[in-house]
């Protein structure tokens, strides 16, 4: 049986549907990742767990037990949990009390609580931090305090909602290395929501997505990342290139497709006459001049629409009978000398195509 | 105006001599206050939690009600429980009218709207994630309560600090409910009223000047205290 | 989650609320008093007032209540016989101070046990009604009227009838030179200056809406006296409170003989047979023979005579007082059983 699952879970804020018939599961040891975008649910979905509130209908079920059956004690079940939440409260006392709180709510003030209290500042580079005023820390440290002080009780499961949402990169990377750690040298089993798909990837052993309330895809980070289950899946995990097309025919599992009078080959069993959706990764597809390069099986005369710079990389929007994204980096760009109005030439793999029958309207 | 200067050397006469009948006065306006000031907390503290927390139909109406009664005349409440403690009165078998025990009752009555009050605007300034933060910490409900209290400290004592202050300065009531008896109900406030009556200026200035140092002296305790946490 | 908190909060806050208010009343009755408690193995008298207060919630100490009328305490007296009667009868006085109107009230109610006044027409009524009984009296003194030393109306040495309407008078024509300060409280000396007003003639209705020029404060003896000083007003006040305030004000005494002047002070108990709530009717009695005693009496002779050159009250035992209007000798000399 799961460590922790939900059975078709509900919540409702008056005629709102939060959370619709949401059937998750998490296994002992985990680290899970729900993403979705703003607004999907997964706070709502991460309070129930943490029962800070009641949901509408449905149970959720954690180490063998029904939580959510109203006899049952809130407070010892959720003992055994911790959470993390996206603004870091602390509260105005020093570093050492926020820490030591869950243990004092325990009853646990011996000595060795307390050396478990500066073995943890340490382990989160806060070590000297004690006496300090929690309040005057920067919004990283905060955060930092909130992990600490959600793991000093060794809990079984943590839970954490959008935990690194405000934070500077380097914050990110410690506080994401310090749960893989806790992880790792604890079991601690994680359930972490995010809207940032390449913190799952980094972080998560699983994913789920949820939106609008629902629990549409579940599965490895690379799963959903390459093969997302709808468009809309889609569009979150960062595939920039949707494409409405017919397949024109299909050889041997190469499909033939019509996007806006243009000819993509992709890979697929679709048989001819099928209406489809295509996605195309933005990375994977490959600007050249004067000539195409490579073997890929697409290769698309366009012209440039906009050049945009995006960190050490460019979004480049090129009209190919249709809109195509492509991502290069800025030395590329550079090199190719990249503008507005340009002839380049675009190229993907077949493979590179992902092919989903349409979506009823 | 030299009444003013002459008022300030009494003042400290009075003290350094150790003039027991000031000090009596000034003793129990000091326990009168504290006790009325404790007995009011207790309940009003969480009183105002209880509004705080709940959501209700009606709860504006409520804090409305509550911040109206700050401006309670003291004349007025004197009297009303004057009518119940007298002896011909519902509760006159208590023997309560002209004993400090009134003048508490009284003062508790006056204080508690300005308390409730107060704490609740000291609680409505807690970030609500702290309670959050402290149940899925592992708190109980009255745990959780207690973490938030604390948070809120600082406004609390403040409101402590603002009752306390309305109590030891408080004088219709306290003449109503206490009858101004030399020796069992004269406080600071009533002989400063009598003296004043009799013409005694200055001697009433130099209580004036007594009353505001204890006011003083509790303020800054209280928030040395608050600092040491 | 929420209701629950809030649910357990009420209860526990409600139960907490009357636990504090018990205590509280409780650790009242035991607040520093300035003389110790009343000790046990007391005259059978003070044993049964003892016991008849046993029942209320706070233990301890019997408490003797008396009101007291203002002119008593303004001078002084009060604060000489207090502490005498308590050693005497080994019980805690506790004087409340009130103009004869509120001290009436208070014994109507019960609230004190007995009454110190000099307003003779409101006692009457008050022990008619049953509310007061074992009424005597023990001292006396006289009212003047005082006024600014230059006496814009041009009373002095006239009889006192005759003084106040040439007040009213002048007062009517112009309030700006002529003012009279009133009590306005329905003391014994208000009701002593309404019977003057009656005695000159004229309504006291008309007295009061007649213009500015009357004054009608609602204080004690003593803070009228002030005022009167302040404004350059007339006013009636009795000789001791007079005396006592000369000091610290400036009205000058401009008549001082009259019929109507004859001020009493009387004392009497309150009648636990109409008002229930009355319990001390024995200490009231010690308490009233107590001061018709040769000790009071004596104290009386001579209270003020140092400061002022003359005492403030004069005591009625020995026949003191010889004018028409004395009380007689049965009302000064025969004990309260």
């Amino acid at each position: 049986m799961a460590f922790l699952s939900t059975v078709d879970l509900e919540q409702r804020a008056g005629p709102a549907v939060l959370l619709n018939r949401v059937n998750l599961s998490v296994e002992k040891g985990e680290v899970f990742a729900v993403i979705g975008p703003t607004g999907a649910g997964k706070t709502t979905l991460l309070r129930l767990i943490n029962l800070l509130d009641r949901p509408s209908a449905g149970d959720i079920y954690f180490d063998g037990e029904k939580i959510t059956d109203p006899s049952r004690n809130a407070v010892h079940v959720r003992r055994r949990m911790a959470m993390v939440f996206q603004k870091p409260a602390v509260f105005n006392s020093t570093v050492y009390e926020n820490v030591a709180y869950p243990l004092k709510v325990r009853g646990g003030h011996g000595k060795a609580a307390r050396s478990g209290v500066y073995e943890l500042l340490d382990t989160i580079g806060l070590g000297g931090y004690a006496k300090r005023k929690a309040k005057t820390l920067s919004g990283g440290e905060a955060q930092r305090v909130a992990l600490a002080r959600a793991v000093v009780t060794q809990p079984d499961l943590l839970l954490m909602d959008e935990p690194t949402a405000n934070l500077d990169p380097g914050t990110v990377k410690m506080i994401e290395q310090l749960v893989m750690q806790f992880n790792r040298d604890r079991g601690l089993t994680v359930i972490m929501s995010t809207h940032d798909m390449q913190q799952a990837q980094r972080v998560a052993g699983r994913v789920g997505v949820l939106m609008k309330g629902e629990l549409v895809q579940v599965g490895r980070p690379d799963d959903i990342f390459y093969s997302p289950g709808n468009a809309g899946i889609a569009g979150f995990v960062g595939m920039r290139n949707l494409l409405k097309g017919n397949v024109i025919r299909n050889e041997s599992g190469i499909a033939v497709i019509d996007v806006n009078g243009r000819e993509i080959e992709a890979v697929s069993d679709l048989r001819a006459g099928s209406a489809v959706e295509i996605y195309i990764r933005p990375e994977d597809v490959v600007l050249s001049m004067p000539a195409p390069a490579g073997s890929a099986r697409n290769n698309l005369r366009c012209t440039i629409r906009s050049v945009a710079a995006n960190g050490p990389l460019c979004t480049v929007v090129a009209d190919c009978g249709f809109p195509l994204e492509a991502l290069v980096t800025g030395r590329s760009a550079a090199e190719m000398g990249l503008i507005p109005g340009q002839e380049v030439y675009a190229s993907f793999k077949a493979a590179a195509v992902r092919v989903l029958p349409s979506m009823p309207a | 105006m030299q009444e003013l200067w002459q008022a300030l050397v009494q003042a400290v006469n009075l003290i350094v001599s150790l003039d027991p009948e000031v000090i009596e006065i000034s003793l129990r306006s000091l326990y009168i206050s504290a006790a009325s000031i404790l007995i009011a907390a207790l309940f009003c503290i969480p009183m105002g939690a209880l509004i705080h927390f709940h959501d209700f139909k009606g709860k504006r109406v409520v804090i409305n009600v509550i911040q109206t009664f700050y401006s309670l005349p003291t004349v007025v409440v004197g009297l009303f429980v004057f009518l119940f403690i007298s002896r011909s009165g519902p509760f006159g078998g208590l023997e309560l009218l002209f004993t400090p025990a009134a003048i508490i009752i009284g003062q508790v009555i006056l204080i508690m709207p300005v308390l409730t009050g107060m704490a609740i605007g000291a609680l409505s300034g807690v970030d609500k994630a702290i309670r959050d933060t402290a149940i899925s910490s592992g708190a109980s409900s009255t745990q959780a309560m207690r973490a938030i209290l604390f948070e809120a400290r600082f406004a609390v004592v403040g409101a402590l600090i603002l009752g306390f202050g309305r109590a030891i300065s408080e004088v219709g009531a306290a003449l109503m409910l206490g009858g101004n008896i030399r020796g069992y109900t004269r406080v600071l406030t009533t002989a400063i009223s009598l003296e004043t009556q009799r013409g005694e200026l200055v001697l009433s200035l130099a209580l004036g000047i007594i009353l505001i140092g204890i006011a003083m002296v509790v303020s800054v305790i209280m928030n040395i205290l608050l600092q040491r946490y | 989650m929420k209701s629950l908190v809030v649910y357990r909060v009420h209860r526990v806050s409600i139960t907490i609320l009357i636990a504090c208010l018990l205590l509280g009343t409780i650790l009242a009755g035991c607040a520093p008093a300035a003389t110790p408690p009343a000790a046990t193995g007391q005259p059978s008298a003070d044993n049964k007032s003892a016991q008849a207060t046993a029942f209320p919630v706070i233990p301890g100490t019997p408490r003797f209540k008396i009101a007291t009328t203002t002119s008593l305490y303004d001078t002084g007296l009060w604060n000489y016989l207090e502490p005498m009667f308590e050693k005497k009868a080994n019980v805690k006085l506790d004087i409340v101070y009130a103009g004869t109107g509120a001290a009436l009230e208070y014994g109507k109610r019960g609230d004190v046990d007995a009454l110190v006044v000099h307003d003779p027409e409101a006692e009457a009524k008050f022990i008619a009604d049953g509310y007061g009984i074992n009424r005597r009296s023990f001292a006396f003194n006289h009212f003047l009227i005082a006024g600014p030393a230059g006496d814009p109306a041009g009373i002095k040495g006239l009889p006192p009838e005759q003084a106040f309407k040439k007040i009213y008078e002048a007062g009517k024509a112009d309030p700006t030179k002529v003012k009279f300060i009133s009590r306005g409280d329905n003391s014994g000396t208000h009701s002593k200056e309404k019977l003057i007003w009656q005695a000159a003639g004229l309504k006291y209705e008309d007295v009061q809406k007649s213009g500015p020029w009357y004054v009608e404060a609602g204080k004690g003896m003593g803070p009228c006296l002030l005022m009167a000083s302040e404004q350059g007003a007339y006013i009636l006040a009795d000789i001791s409170t007079f005396l006592a305030y000369k000091g610290k004000v400036n009205v000058a005494p401009l008549i001082e003989q009259g019929d109507l002047f004859l001020n009493v002070y009387d004392v009497m108990a309150i009648n636990p047979e109409k008002v229930k709530t009355a319990k001390m009717l024995p200490t009231a009695n010690t308490f009233i023979n107590w001061l018709m005693s040769d000790d009071v009496q004596n104290t009386i002779a001579t209270y003020g005579v140092a400061e002022y050159g003359r005492p403030l009250f004069n005591p009625l035992k020995g026949g003191g007082c010889t004018e028409p209007g004395c009380p007689k000798l049965a009302d000064y000399t025969v004990p309260v059983k």
